[in-house]
């Protein structure tokens, strides 16, 4: 179990925060060449004050018509967001692994609270898997693949809980938990979890057509 | 007569304290989590005997150790007869670490280095402990 420990520990961690940076470079790179070779004419009318608009009312919970539409998830969306990147990098095991490799620390959550924070992660990934089955405008667009990239953003969470808990054979379930989250880090800029680095050219996009071209408000 | 009767009396309290001790070492199963303000987890289990019994231990500046101003470790001191947050605060100071992370670097360093005993959170810090078992099992 120590060559499995230093593996997923050591070397892993590398290449998985190695291919998620340099694979987020790789799909900026790809998509301003792409839309620069293919549709310039998007960068004439690219404006940052409607960008800024209408990204503004987006990362607001109601402040556009269609987050107040769906009361229930908008709620659900905002908190998994938030948990899901509040969570892991404030966690005290996190940050003590962190410290003792480089010196380098700051404030944790208690782990009472972050224990209660990964639970809303997951209660919120089994509300998007209802979502997914029982909604049939959501049923519609969504491929096996969805269920898969679900799993992968559930998994850290899940492993986490129990080997934080140490339920089920926990050597293993903390190494389970490691290898989670690392193929979560790789398969961020691979699949449709490229939402993270993307969401804010379609939204700027979307706002600057929007506010330039068609005159009306994209909210 | 009188002289002789006092120096007995110190060695057996001497001898009294040191057995103390010793016992204390024997009976320890977890390490103290006193100097810790708000822990979060469980004190990490330690049996001092059986762990240096198992990691085939004699020397006890392995652990205690002691380091001079320069950060230079001094080979033929030990620092048993100290408490480790003597000179391990709760906080880092310069690059002394701090005793959280003294611990954790003194126990899973060598953990590491010698691929034997516990390395992971959870088979030191135990919500609930096994009823019995060696030092390192888990």
């Amino acid at each position: 179990m120590h060559s499995v420990y230093s593996f997923v520990t050591g070397p892993m961690v590398w290449v998985a925060f190695g291919v998620f940076v340099a694979g987020c470079l790789f799909r900026l790179v790809v998509l301003l060449s792409q839309v620069s070779r293919k549709e310039p004419f998007i960068f004439s009318y690219m404006n940052l004050k409607w960008s800024l608009r209408s990204i503004g009312h987006w990362i607001v919970p109601f402040a556009t018509v269609n987050w107040r539409r769906h009361p229930v998830l908008t709620v659900v969306t905002f908190v998994f967001h938030i948990c899901l990147f509040l969570v892991p990098i404030f966690l005290l095991s996190h940050i003590v692994l962190v410290d003792e490799a480089w010196s380098i620390s700051w404030a944790a959550l208690p782990d009472g609270l972050a224990d209660a924070l990964t639970l809303t992660v997951i209660a919120c990934c089994l509300f998007f898997l209802v979502r997914r089955i029982r909604s049939p405008e959501v049923k519609f667009v969504t491929y096996p693949s969805d269920y898969v990239i679900l799993a992968i953003v559930a998994a850290p969470f899940v492993t986490g809980f129990l080997a934080y808990h140490q339920w089920f054979g926990y050597p293993v379930m903390f190494i389970l938990h490691v290898i989670a989250g690392e193929i979560m880090l790789i398969a961020i800029p691979f699949t449709r979890l490229s939402h993270m680095l993307f969401a804010v050219f379609t939204r700027a996009y979307m706002g600057s057509e929007f506010g330039g071209v068609r005159k009306a408000k994209d909210w | 007569m009188k002289k002789a009767a006092v120096s007995l009396i110190l060695i057996l309290a001497g001898c009294a304290l040191l057995m103390a001790a010793a016992a204390a070492q024997e009976d320890m199963v977890v390490v103290d989590p006193g100097p810790f303000e708000n822990p979060q987890r469980p004190p990490s289990t330690f049996r001092h005997e059986e762990h240096n019994l198992a990691a085939d231990i004699w020397e006890c500046n392995v652990c205690h150790h002691v380091y001079d101003e320069e950060g230079n470790l001094l080979d033929d001191e030990s620092s048993e007869d100290m408490r480790c947050v003597d000179c391990h605060f709760l906080e880092d100071t310069g690059t002394q670490p701090g005793l959280m992370k003294a611990f954790h670097l003194n126990c899973k360093g060598c953990h590491i280095k010698e691929a034997k005993g516990p390395v992971m959170c959870g088979e030191c810090h135990r919500w609930r402990q096994p009823a019995a078992d060696g030092p390192g099992a888990g």
